[in-house]
């Protein structure tokens, strides 16, 4: 059966991996964990490995000062990446057509801890703070008028899954004929309110998070910033599945059982119209803690088998948040990009290799692994957020070369 | 964008009962600046965990539905400010250098309201959580149109609230700031009684102005009034709705 297509036409992102996509492809494909750096002054008395986005970013716009703010430098990085294709799309489909879709956990809060040091200092909150910065609608409102976009704009924000489910509602926008365009993905900042929030929670590593292994003890914090232009466009790389549900069990705990990361991957694939068997390779969520590991890995078993190829890029780029679906899916985005020939390179897990008995068996990728990819071959990545919010999304190519 | 509004609910102070707004609706005035609901429905466990801003949005939407479809329809929650007002806390313990309330710092994510929520109800359908600055109202009605176009069978159950930021930021936001929430379920048309949201995309202009309550409370008093059509400013567009 024929559905309305989604395309995720340009890809502009940052993360600890770089920004030029032919560099991230390569480090990927390489599973580079050199990138991640050690942090000495976040958490008191605590040396951290982050996945810190150490380029140069681009400064903010002078008339858009109020928006100058860590977080949406990284979103502006992403967008400079994608800038051509976005005004190409705005010259084509008028400014009120082009919509603004993004996730973020954090906005600006990294600036808003600033500014509270600078009142702790000085009695007042520093000049060139403004709530524009904080307030998490303020990411797509600054992503919105950087880029000349005038269509519906605004920021979800589920905890871990907010990138992935703002690239489900810019589907849905464009198949409704809201838009004919939409900006959309995710930032997330690294800041004094996460490091020392997950920090209190235990569930940071001690070292550099370690999914899946019998010794994993915690995730590794990242940063990123993601933009795609998603057009209602045939050809190309698709959106081709939507999944998602709630847990209603914990606030910073996922069922043992993992049957919302269960429901939300059966529903990706129903939405998808594809079968498991249509899966060749899978983005996990993957964070290094004990009970993500344990309740995603059995999740995986009994959707998807223990055959199909998986791994985890937390190892890599650290665990960006609110940027992680929107990280995840630009990195499935260049795994279907680099499709030559029916084969396609895929990012190996960068792991100890001591494999937990006590979880169910899944294939983790090696390094060196390759994909082979059908006609109707696709790639999964899964999120799930505190609250429990957890979303899964299906990529897949259209124009198989 | 054609829609149905099949059931609402909301709470203010003063506010609570559906008599209630619909005298307000016939004289509108500003809203009080404090109060909060007690929610007595949740379990005392639950409750405990609840903020201010929990207790108005979960109060609003659990007097929008039926137990039955609580614990079925999918969910969108918007907030303009959501937990800020405690994470001032959480950052003022990050400057000084002290340790922070696990708990806490679990609950101060945007979506802690739905997460709430889901527990409270035993919802495991899927949920989003948003925020658009001063067009959060028209952004979740948006957000439930998205959840309506993968899902046309159900409805989905919107729930918008806020409570006045704390001193540290007040001062920084020009809003009439009332501890409110509204929750409205929305089917796809033909399902109740109709209305039409368009967007226009010329930016706000100085012919229309905001009236001294939040923008959510605005569409409320129109629905309740009879009128035929409301037009409310956006930061870069305008949004109109109409009866249908």
């Amino acid at each position: 059966m024929s559905r309305p297509p989604c395309r995720l036409t340009a890809l502009g992102q940052v993360s600890a991996l770089g920004g030029a996509l032919e560099e991230v492809s390569a480090r990927l494909a390489a599973g580079d964990a050199t990138r991640l750096t050690l942090n000495e002054s976040l958490v008191p008395e605590r040396s951290l490995w982050l996945g810190a986005v150490n380029e140069t970013l681009p400064e903010i716009p002078p008339n858009l000062e109020r928006f100058a703010c860590r977080n949406n430098r990284l979103a502006l990085a992403a967008l400079e990446a994608i800038r051509g294709e976005v005004s190409a799309a705005i010259a084509r489909f008028g400014q009120g057509r082009v919509g603004v879709v993004v996730g973020t956990s954090t906005s600006g809060v990294g600036d808003a801890e600033a500014a509270i040091a600078h009142r702790e200092r000085t009695g007042v909150l520093a000049h060139e703070f403004h709530y524009d910065q904080l307030e998490f609608g303020g990411l797509a409102r600054f992503v919105a008028e950087a880029a000349g976009a005038r269509g519906p704009a605004y920021t979800l924000s589920t905890a871990c899954s907010s990138g992935a489910r703002a690239l489900a509602s810019a589907r849905s926008l464009l198949r409704l004929g809201l838009c004919d365009a939409v900006i959309s993905g995710a930032a997330d900042s690294l800041c004094g309110l996460t490091t020392n929030g997950f920090a209190a929670l235990g569930a940071l590593s001690a070292g550099v998070t370690n999914p899946f292994s019998r010794n994993r003890d915690g995730l590794t914090l990242g940063e990123a910033g993601v933009l795609f232009l998603v057009t209602r466009e045939p050809g190309g790389i698709q959106l081709l599945g939507v999944g998602d549900s709630s847990e209603a069990h914990h606030m910073s705990a996922p069922d043992p059982e993992g049957r919302g990361a269960e429901t939300a991957m059966q529903g990706a694939l129903a939405d998808a119209g594809l079968t498991p068997a249509d899966i060749a390779y899978l983005n996990l969520h993957g964070t290094g803690t004990p009970q993500n590991d344990a309740m995603e890995s059995a999740a995986v078993a009994r959707v998807l088998g223990s055959e199909l190829p998986c791994s985890s890029t937390k190892p890599l780029v650290g665990h960006t948040l609110g940027a992680a679906g929107a990280i995840e899916a630009a990195f499935c985005w260049l795994v279907l990009a680099g499709l030559r020939g029916g084969e396609a390179a895929l990012p190996p897990h960068v792991w100890d290799g001591a494999r937990d008995l006590e979880l169910a068996p899944i294939r983790l990728t090696e390094k060196g692994a390759r994909a082979v990819f059908g006609p109707r071959s696709a790639v999964m990545t899964s999120s799930f957020g505190f609250g429990g919010n957890n979303c899964t999304l299906i990529l897949g190519r259209s124009d198989s070369p | 964008m054609k829609a149905s509004l099949l059931r609402w609910s909301a709470w203010a102070p003063g506010l609570d009962s559906a008599a209630a707004w619909e005298a307000w609706a016939k004289s509108p005035a500003p809203l009080p600046a404090t109060g909060a609901p007690d929610a007595k429905f949740l379990p005392a466990m639950l409750r405990r965990r609840c903020t201010p801003l929990t207790r108005t949005m979960l109060t609003a939407a659990f007097g929008a539905a039926e137990p039955d479809e609580l614990a079925r329809l999918r969910t969108v929650f918007s907030s303009r400010h959501g937990s800020i007002n405690e994470s001032i806390g959480l950052l003022e313990n990050v400057v000084r250098r002290e340790k922070l309330s696990p708990a806490t710092f679990s609950h101060t994510v945007h979506n802690a309201q739905a997460g709430l929520f889901s527990i409270a109800a035993g919802n495991r359908a899927a949920s989003s959580s948003l925020s658009a600055q001063e067009d959060s109202w028209t952004a979740a009605w948006l957000e439930a149109l998205c959840f309506l176009e993968r899902d046309p069978s159900e409805p989905v159950l919107v729930v918008i609230g806020d409570v006045p930021l704390a001193d540290t930021f007040a001062p920084l936001v020009a809003e009439a700031a009332t501890p409110y929430a509204l929750a409205v379920q929305i089917a796809a048309p033909g399902s109740g009684p109709g209305l039409d949201l368009e967007l226009a995309s010329q930016g706000r202009t100085g012919t229309l102005l905001p009236p001294p309550w939040p923008p959510a409370l605005e569409f409320l008093r129109w629905w309740l009034s009879g009128d035929e059509s409301l037009e409310q400013p956006n930061r870069a567009n305008r949004a109109r709705w109409t009866r249908v």
